[in-house]
Parts: C-alpha cells; structure tokens; sequence
C-alpha cells in the first residue's frame, strides 16, 4: 500500500505533465494556425502553375531531356519512394503511420521485382529506416522547418530528385505524406510525383479547352514547358511539405489534447485514492486509540 | 480608359492584386508591355524587372523576379514568379559584393545565382520604363 506522502508525489507530477501538456496544446494550435494560412497562401501558386500545365502537357508526347519529367523514362524497374514526416514526435500515430504505410508500399514494390530506394523527410522516418532498411536510403533531409525557411527547403529537395532522376538512378518517383484534412484528421496519401500524374489534370485539360482559346506561346511551348516541369516538381513537394506541416501541428494538438484530458482524469483518480487512505489512516488511528482506552 | 487585372504570385503568397492600367513584364525573347485586351499569351520569363503603371501611366510599383512566367489574357495577367523583391528594396552596394562572392565560385549553382544577381544590379541601375 502506498504511503500518502507516495501518493501525493504521483499528484504532483501528473499535474505537472498536465501543464506541459496544456502548453504544447496551446502552441500546437497557433502553430496550426499559421501552417493553415502559408498553405493557403501557396495554393495560388500551385493552382494556376497546374492549370499552365495541363494546358501544354497535350503538346509534349514523348521527348528526351527535361520532358521526361513528364513522360517518364519508358521503364519502372527503379522506384524511389519520399516518405514525409514530422521531426519531432508527441503527436500521435502522425510519424508512425507514414512509416508503416511506407515500410508496406516499399514490401509490396519489392515483391512484384521491383527496386526500391528511399529518401526520407524529416527525422522521424530517418531514424525509422536508418534502422530497417538502411541500406536502401540515399539521401535524407532533415530539419526543415518549412514554415520558416519557406519554398528554399523544397527546392534542395527536388534539385536533389532531379539529379538523381536524370542520372538515370531511378523511374518512378511516389511521395508518402500525411495529407491534411482537417484540423484533428489526417490522411496517409501517396502521390506520383514523377513521371507527371496527369490522370487528374487530364480533367481539367478538358476544361481549359473547352473554356479557353488558343494561346500564343513565347518562346515556344516546348521551352515553356520545359521551364515548367522542373518548377512544378519544387512546387508539388513544397505543397507536401506545408500540408504534412499543418497536420503536423494539428496531430500534436488532438495528441495533446488527449493527453492533458487523461493526465486531469489521472489527478482525479489519484485524488480519490490518497482521501481514502487518508481516511483508512484516520480510522485505523481511532481504532487504535478507543481499543487501547477500552483496555485499561 | 479600361484596366487589366494583375496578380503577382509567389510560391508562398500572393504579393500583388488590382486592377491596373499597364504592366510591364520581362519575357524570355523580350520585355513584353500588357495593356487591357491584350490578346492570349503564354510566355516564361527571364530575371528582370516586372512594372507596375496605374491608368494615367503612373509607375505603381516595380519588383525584380528572377524568372517565372507569365499567362496573359483580355482581361487578366498572371505572373507566377519564383521569388519576388520589390525593386526600391535592394541595395545596390550588397548586390555588388554578392556578385563578387558568386563570381570567385565555380559551379553551377553559383552561375545561376550570379546571372540572376547580374540582371538584379542592372534593373536597379537602367531607368527606362520609369516613365511611359
């Protein structure tokens, strides 16, 4: 049986973890808030750079050089994928289902003969795979911090793919990243990133035809596109990272949540026992002291 | 006299959004000059000076971008950009000693640095345009 003096001790550290808690709450949520406001600030961007896009991507149907980007290389022996993660943990199952989904897509690749080669984003998913598949990792980024460093952490990111994808290294290039729904749920999403996924622009192709005249393009449109392709690579994982970003925050926030509300249940249960066995302290006091009277 | 729409993005914010009279924007083969009615362009850019000119000709605003492109229609022009200064915001003695720190480099990365620093000093310097 614990002593009250134990008791009280385990009160006093809950309490504590609450607070810690509550805090980590509290910066989390403003720290949502601002990732929501510079993804939502980007999709400008994106959008009109995608509506470009699929307005000139009918133009490039096979090609060498940069529009492999788009075409893609003809093969898909080499796949690398990206998964995306958090750097810090304390935020629920965030970091661990990026890292199992990706742990089975890479399993799954590999049965049906593939190769697969990995490129972690940030460092939980690093030190995942550092640990189960370490020799398949070719290239890491950690501590981006893309709400403050901004488009430049894409850019080293897909500088660094595009080296890569033309010196031959790999096919087919597929980003795991927690896509952000709302503010308490996220959803484990992959993307194709190259060759070019234009099974969903294709549709807005459509669209653009229908709607728009023909433009005139200067210089021409291969050397457009060509300017293109590569910025709409940046652009896509810079659109990842804000969005894994803000479910970030918003996965440590309900993590937090939760956690606060348990530590409060926690108190009140601790509370409960330490006046009960105050109580039995009391009682068995009394007893003591009316059994001893009795007796002389 | 009408006005054209202009949006000036970034990848991380829109940076510019009214309704103007002229713009001035820095195509590949040449600067290209956007009035209202302005027929269907698609045209990517080179590193130079993007301006800005109310109805009455009056310079607005003027920024550097270092690339991007640039979508033109009657009734609206939409430059995508890269990265955007606003103009009277750089510093030229800074701009020098950049050019002279990326030009000691060799590599790829610096060259294009140091092309974009190039175009940056010259439109600080040139003054055409100030005034149409």
């Amino acid at each position: 049986m614990p002593s009250l003096k134990d008791i009280k001790t385990q009160i006093n550290s809950v309490g504590s973890t609450k607070k810690i808690t509550s805090a980590m709450k509290m910066v989390a949520a403003s720290k949502l808030r601002r990732s929501q406001e510079k993804a939502e600030a980007a999709r400008p961007y994106s959008s009109r750079l995608e509506e470009m896009l699929s307005s000139l991507a009918s133009s490039a149907a096979s090609g060498e050089g940069i529009i492999k980007l788009l075409t893609g290389t003809g093969n898909d022996q080499n796949y690398i994928v990206v998964p995306v993660s958090a750097d810090r943990g304390l935020c629920g199952g965030f970091n661990s289902s990026i890292n199992r989904e990706t742990f089975k897509l890479v399993k799954s690749l590999e049965g049906n003969g593939k190769k697969v080669q990995l490129m972690p984003v940030g460092k939980k998913s690093r030190d995942f795979f550092n640990r189960v598949m370490k020799d398949q990792i070719i290239e890491s980024f950690v501590d981006l911090n893309v709400s403050s460093t901004g488009y430049e952490s894409a850019l080293n990111i897909s500088n660094k793919l595009q080296e890569l994808y033309f010196e031959g290294k790999f096919d087919k290039c597929i980003l795991v990243f927690n896509k952000f729904k709302s503010a308490i749920s996220q959803e484990v999403t992959q993307q194709q990133l190259i060759p070019l996924d234009v099974s969903n622009s294709e549709k807005e192709e459509e669209k653009e035809n229908s709607s728009n005249a023909i433009y005139d393009y200067e210089p021409d449109e291969e050397t457009i596109l060509k300017d293109l392709l590569p910025k709409n690579v940046s652009i896509q994982i810079f659109k990842v990272l804000l969005e894994s970003d803000a479910g970030e925050q918003g996965a440590r926030m309900a993590a937090m949540d939760n956690a606060t509300r348990n530590a409060g249940e926690m108190i009140d249960s601790l509370t409960l026992k330490y006046n009960r066995t105050r109580q039995a302290f009391i009682t068995k006091e009394l007893i003591e002291i009316i059994s001893g009277a009795e007796s002389i | 006299m009408a006005t054209i729409s202009f949006d000036l993005v970034s990848p991380e914010n829109l940076i510019f959004n009214d309704d103007v009279g002229t713009i001035i924007v820095p195509g590949k083969d040449g600067d290209l000059g956007v009035l209202p009615g302005h027929s269907q362009v698609m045209s990517s850019l080179r590193p130079g000076r993007v301006m800005v000119y109310s109805e009455d000709k009056n310079l607005v605003k003027s920024f550097f971008v270092s690339g991007g492109f640039a979508e033109i229609n009657p009734e609206k022009c939409i430059v995508l950009a890269e990265s955007v200064v606003e103009l009277n915001s750089l510093d030229k003695s800074s701009i020098e000693k950049e050019i002279e720190e990326l030009g000691s480099k060799e590599n790829k990365e610096s060259e294009e640095q140091l092309s974009i620093a190039k175009a940056k000093l010259e439109a600080i310097t040139v003054s055409f345009y100030d005034k149409i």
